[in-house]
């Protein structure tokens, strides 16, 4: 299989999830709607967490648009995990896997679609935060990381979403794809930096690597400089998590045709 | 009389006991319902409870005993969209008009289905409180004050399960009930259920004084925090009882516009 054949059927595959956003509005909407009430309602809800000392930032705002980015980001390819179970169920993918599309294309095609979803709910969070008063604290270069790991976010999403959507075959695989999702984002920095929190939320931080994910998107909107110390921990987590779960998708696409 | 009114009581129980069984056999339904709230509960604890000393937060022991009113509020909010979500699964696949083809009395479908939803936000609000206490959850109101949430609890099950179930006659639609919860979503958190509107600023410090769920929250709190008050039972009951009257006339009223068009 050439590489330009490969790189068709991707931009093919791509081009029918992106395509669905106008032929399907009401079915990306809410993928949007999300993280802008998410960001707006936490900021608005426990604006008052910005005066505990030793808070990062006094904009609530700040603090929560960028996990309501990394929710919105991560839905957007879990959502493509959704639409594979509506494919797988209805018989469409059948169709797609006999087709002479190379195999590696049913994961980059969903993963390009997945990476331009994540990109356009990054900037219209970011539209609507800037109305709600949030603001850079490093100017344009600090929108950079958040990019960097609302993509990020994206990509591990659509693997994960992929993987399950191929292993369960119908959509009980979308309850387990957002429980967990929901679970190690918010088992997290989520609501307060860790200096702030107690108990067990404390030692799970700690060790959940999607933690440092969500550090790298904020770094630009603290009152703290930007520097490789706190941004290389995100970077590998969204690396290595990415690779893991692409991984695992190509494995659960691999036992599918098996079937 | 008498008979028709003992007939028109043992028919609203038999469907009652059915809406209560649906719920208990299909668990995946419900667990959501019994498990995030005390998720968020839990983790609201851990983040938020340095926040318990600043300026307009009540004196609480911790942050878990303020968190119990808004965990209350949040499970039923999901546990009403569950049994609405059933009734229009009813209109969906036809079950309904077979019931009204029966010579069941028709607001008892309709009470039946609200019934089964009151029991659970009955049994969700003594299964929070079950859960929490050996967490360390104090009820200052003892168990007068368990009890006045367990009434609170069941009478916002009914306002918010005829709402919905409203929602689910008017549109005959599962997935358009579901639609809706996201509305309900936004008024609990345009509320006082998670942080005191003395902490608030701004626009949202006036949704937040605008909202009757504050009202009702705080009622609920202040049986947990402080004991049991005329005050807090007369928020915690009366606000979600007012509420029930509206939305119980705008269920029975969309009914009868149903069964007109039918």
């Amino acid at each position: 299989m050439s590489r330009t054949s490969r790189r068709a059927a991707s931009l093919g595959l791509a081009r029918r999830s992106i395509v669905n956003i106008t032929r399907l509005p009401s079915a990306f909407l809410p993928s949007i709607a999300m993280p802008v009430f998410q960001a707006v309602a936490f900021a608005g809800t426990f604006f008052a967490i910005t005066r505990i000392p030793g808070f990062p930032t006094s904009r609530s705002i700040n603090w929560f648009l960028p996990l309501a980015v990394m929710m919105g980001s991560g839905f957007a390819g879990i959502g493509i995990g959704f639409t594979t179970i509506r494919d797988v169920e209805s018989g469409f993918y059948d169709r797609i896997r006999l087709s002479p599309a190379p195999r590696s294309a049913l994961l980059t095609g969903p993963l390009l679609a997945a990476l331009v979803r994540a990109a356009l709910v990054t900037t219209i969070v970011l539209i609507v935060g800037l109305w709600f008063g949030m603001r850079p604290t490093h100017g344009v270069a600090g929108l950079v990381p958040l990019y960097v790991a609302g993509l990020g976010m994206a990509a591990l999403g659509t693997g994960w979403g992929l993987a399950l959507a191929f292993r369960f075959r119908d959509m009980r695989a979308a309850a387990v794809m957002q429980l967990t999702f929901f679970l190690v984002v918010f088992v997290s920095e989520a609501q307060t930096p860790l200096s702030i929190m107690d108990g067990w939320l404390e030692g799970v931080t700690r060790i959940n690597p999607f933690n440092n994910i969500l550090r790298l998107g904020r770094v630009g909107f603290l009152d703290e400089p930007i520097t490789w110390d706190n941004s290389w921990g995100g970077l590998l987590a969204v690396v290595v998590i990415s690779a893991l779960t692409l991984l695992f998708a190509r494995r659960s696409l691999d036992r599918l045709a098996d079937a | 009389m008498t008979t028709g009114v003992t007939s028109g009581v043992a028919q609203t129980w038999a469907l009652s006991r059915r809406s209560i069984l649906a719920l208990w056999r299909q668990p995946s339904l419900v667990v959501p319902s019994l498990v995030f709230p005390l998720f968020f509960a839990a983790l609201g604890t851990a983040s938020f409870s340095r926040a318990t000393a600043l300026p307009g937060f009540p004196d609480v022991d911790s942050y878990l005993d303020f968190a119990l009113a808004g965990a209350i509020v949040q499970g039923i909010l999901f546990g009403s969209t569950v049994g609405a979500t059933a009734l229009a699964t009813d209109i969906e696949n036809g079950f309904f008009d077979r019931l009204l083809a029966s010579p069941s009395t028709r607001t008892g479908i309709i009470v039946g289905r609200m019934a089964g939803g009151m029991a659970y936000g009955g049994f969700q609000t003594a299964f929070f409180v079950a859960v929490l206490l050996p967490f360390g959850l104090t009820v200052k109101g003892g168990l007068a004050g368990a009890l006045g949430l367990i009434v609170a609890g069941i009478v916002l099950a009914l306002a918010v399960g005829a709402l919905m179930a409203s929602m689910a006659l008017l549109t005959g639609s599962s997935e358009a009930v579901q639609g809706a919860f996201p509305l309900l979503f936004i008024a609990l958190f345009f509320s006082s259920a998670f942080f005191p509107r003395e902490t608030m600023s701004g626009v949202y410090a006036s949704l937040a004084d605008f909202n009757p769920v504050s009202y009702l929250v705080e009622g609920m709190r202040d049986l947990v925090i402080e004991g049991v008050s005329a005050s807090a039972l007369a928020r915690a009951i009366l606000v979600p009882g007012a509420m029930a009257a509206g939305t119980v006339f705008l269920a029975l009223r969309t009914l009868r516009r149903r069964l007109g068009r039918a």
